[in-house]
């Protein structure tokens, strides 16, 4: 074979390897402009999709939009995300089938369209839903630590039992050494030459009953008996009419420790009364229902609520078979006494918690304050009115400040906070 | 005797499901209907009642009404009196209600005492799902966890910063208030109207930083 028809031959399989490696090239470009795997392609996506989707969209779960795992394959085309992304209306009005079959899947809620999103954009978010979709799934080993927190308030009252019992050790050890020493004393004693008294002294026998009859003793028990008893009485006698610490179980179990405190809910949010006038009311069940329609569904307690307000959870409709929850009042002043929640709450700013407690740490609720006319009075007497930035109260400021000198504040009392006729008429 | 008082005293104490003893017991159960309490017990407090009397003095439910409630609804077609004489807002709840509201404009300016009561409105009745600034980062939105108890995170909160929502209109906000949109449920039985609007404005001023 001649060199140039070799070369020739080496020329075109170099020719042909070259447009073969140029096909992958192009081949594997178009694949990524599918989808990337790149960790930082990822990220941007991720940013995105909590930015923007997450409010309507999953990746595993069904929620007000489907979810995303596997979107790439179950529509026709990538090309179709990015359309329907930037702008659904259009491509539903292209009388397009997917999309107008899920339109009418969706009860004819259109998805918010996003007309700026660029391509590279959907794409991380598309890298984003299929990174997560490849996960494992996760959630069903965080939920079982419920009842390990019970067991774990022993640990200072065993101190308290190991310091008991060195003390009664220790008095035991005390008595023994002084018997020890008492004995030692009277054989010392006896060795000695002694009148006939002093022997009798020395030899005296030890009784309990003359320990118990000596007066010493007798003013001792006498006294301590006397001041415990005394102190029980007066405790006694002031814990009538008072219905502090008053904690009653409720129909529901709801937990003001989750809702207030963790998940950090205003008071006012089911509250709505405390603003607005004298009660601060019991929040009707729709209002747990702007949440519970949605989450906790399978909890017995919220069963109790649907069958309240009459809430088909299957077919997530309402029967309109309604009855009352009895829930416990705990706070109860007498008839005589006027209180307004709005007064307090928004004049003079007080927070919920100075009369009602730690709220937001109570699993179940009880009566924190002692709600008597004293323990009112005595807020009264120290509270300082906020006058700042209210012109309402310049004149009175100044009337005040003229009677008792400009150093002493303003208190609710100084502005009728005691008169018999705000409360009591 | 003393330790007798005493002892007898102790069953006094309210805690737990016993409420304590009342002293004059009369006062603290009203006569009248009350909102909020109901004694159902016919006979509860017949000690203080006249001997032809048909219950006692403390029972106070009303036996006209269902299960005895001191409350009713307000009949049908009753319209709750607004701020400023405003007739309850009557957009449809569908999209094209939502369309129509889109046009709707806000009756405040945003000055800064609506912004005020606009904040604090806002953070009562939106921050714990929408974040105090609104980027759908509240805690209701995040889920918690209490002593290594996970509780459940409520899906499908609005970041009221994405791109989406920073082109929603004023009325867009108060018609979602009113309703509810997605997985967010009415809120128009806790928020007035007025205050409705307000949370609107700040919304809208959230969005701007």
């Amino acid at each position: 074979m001649p060199k140039h028809t070799k070369m020739k031959e080496n020329l075109v399989g170099l020719l042909k390897s070259f447009t073969f490696a140029l096909f992958i090239s192009v081949t594997t470009v178009s694949f990524a402009q599918e989808i990337s795997k790149d960790a930082t392609v990822i990220k941007a996506g991720e940013e995105l999709f909590n930015g923007n989707c997450k409010a309507c969209h999953r990746v595993k779960q069904k929620l007000v939009g489907p979810a995303l795992a596997g979107v790439d394959t179950r529509v026709p085309s990538v090309a179709w995300i990015k359309n329907w992304v930037r702008n659904p209306a259009k491509v539903i009005a292209s009388g397009d089938k997917y999309a107008n079959d899920l339109y009418n899947e969706y009860s004819k809620s259109q998805m918010t369209a996003f007309t700026s999103y660029t391509d590279d954009q959907i794409m991380s978010i598309l890298a984003y839903i299929k990174s997560e979709a490849d996960k494992p799934d996760a959630t069903a080993a965080t939920q079982t630590a419920a009842g390990n927190a019970a067991g774990q308030g022993g640990e200072p009252s065993g101190y308290l039992d190991v310091i008991l019992v060195g003390m009664i050790v220790i008095l035991l050890l005390m008595l023994a050494i002084l018997g020890i020493v008492s004995k030692a004393l009277k054989k010392y004693l006896n060795e000695k030459p002694l009148s006939e008294e002093d022997k009798e002294v020395v030899n005296s026998p030890y009784t309990l009953g003359g320990f118990l009859r000596s007066p010493g003793f007798i003013f001792l028990v006498v006294f301590v008996v006397g001041a415990v008893t005394f102190k029980t009485v007066i405790d006694g006698l002031y814990s009538i009419g008072i219905q502090q610490n008053y904690q009653p179980k409720q129909p529901i179990a709801f937990s003001h420790k989750l809702h207030a405190g963790a998940y950090e809910i205003n008071c006012v949010y089911c509250h709505t009364g405390a603003e607005k006038g004298k009660q601060a009311n019991i929040p009707s069940p729709n209002i747990c229902m702007n949440c519970h329609s949605q989450i906790k569904k399978e909890s017995p307690e919220i069963q109790k609520i649907y069958a309240a307000i009459g809430y088909d959870v299957n077919s997530a409709s309402y029967t309109g078979k309604q009855k009352p929850i009895e829930w416990v009042r705990i706070h109860n002043l007498p008839d005589l006494a006027y209180f307004n929640h709005s007064q307090h709450y928004n004049v003079a700013g007080v927070k919920c918690q100075t009369c009602h407690g730690p709220i937001e740490e109570m699993e179940v609720v009880k009566q924190y304050s002692l709600l008597t006319m004293g323990w009112c009075i005595d807020c009264h007497r120290k509270t300082d009115v906020n006058t700042e930035g209210n012109a309402y109260y310049d004149r009175l400021v100044q009337v005040h400040n003229a009677a008792k000198g400009s150093k002493s504040k303003m208190k609710v009392e100084d502005i009728g906070g005691l008169e018999c006729s705000k409360c009591h008429y | 005797m003393g330790a007798s008082a005493a002892i007898f005293l102790a069953g006094c104490k309210a805690g737990g499901d016993y409420q304590g003893t009342e002293y004059a017991p009369n006062m603290y159960h009203s006569v009248a209907y009350e909102s909020l309490s109901q004694i159902t017990d016919q006979d509860a407090g017949w000690y203080f009642n006249a001997l032809d009397a048909r219950s006692g003095e403390f029972y106070n439910s009303n036996p006209y009404n269902p299960y005895k409630m001191n409350l009713r609804q307000p009949p049908k077609h009753v319209v709750k009196r607004e701020t400023h004489g405003w007739l309850p807002y009557r957009g449809a709840n569908d999209t094209t209600g939502l369309r129509l509201a889109n046009r709707l404009v806000n009756p405040f300016e945003a000055t800064p005492a609506i912004l005020d009561r606009g904040k604090v409105l806002y953070e009562t009745y939106c921050k714990h799902c929408h974040g105090a600034k609104g980027g759908g980062d509240g805690k209701v939105a995040q889920g918690v966890k209490i002593d290594d108890v996970e509780h459940s995170s409520y899906p499908g909160v609005a970041n009221l910063r994405g791109d989406a929502y920073k082109k929603i209109t004023e009325g867009h906000i108060f018609h979602v208030i009113t309703y509810g949109k997605g997985l967010m449920g009415a809120h128009g039985s806790q928020v007035s109207e007025e205050d409705r609007w307000k949370i609107a404005k700040y919304v809208k001023e959230l969005q701007k930083n």
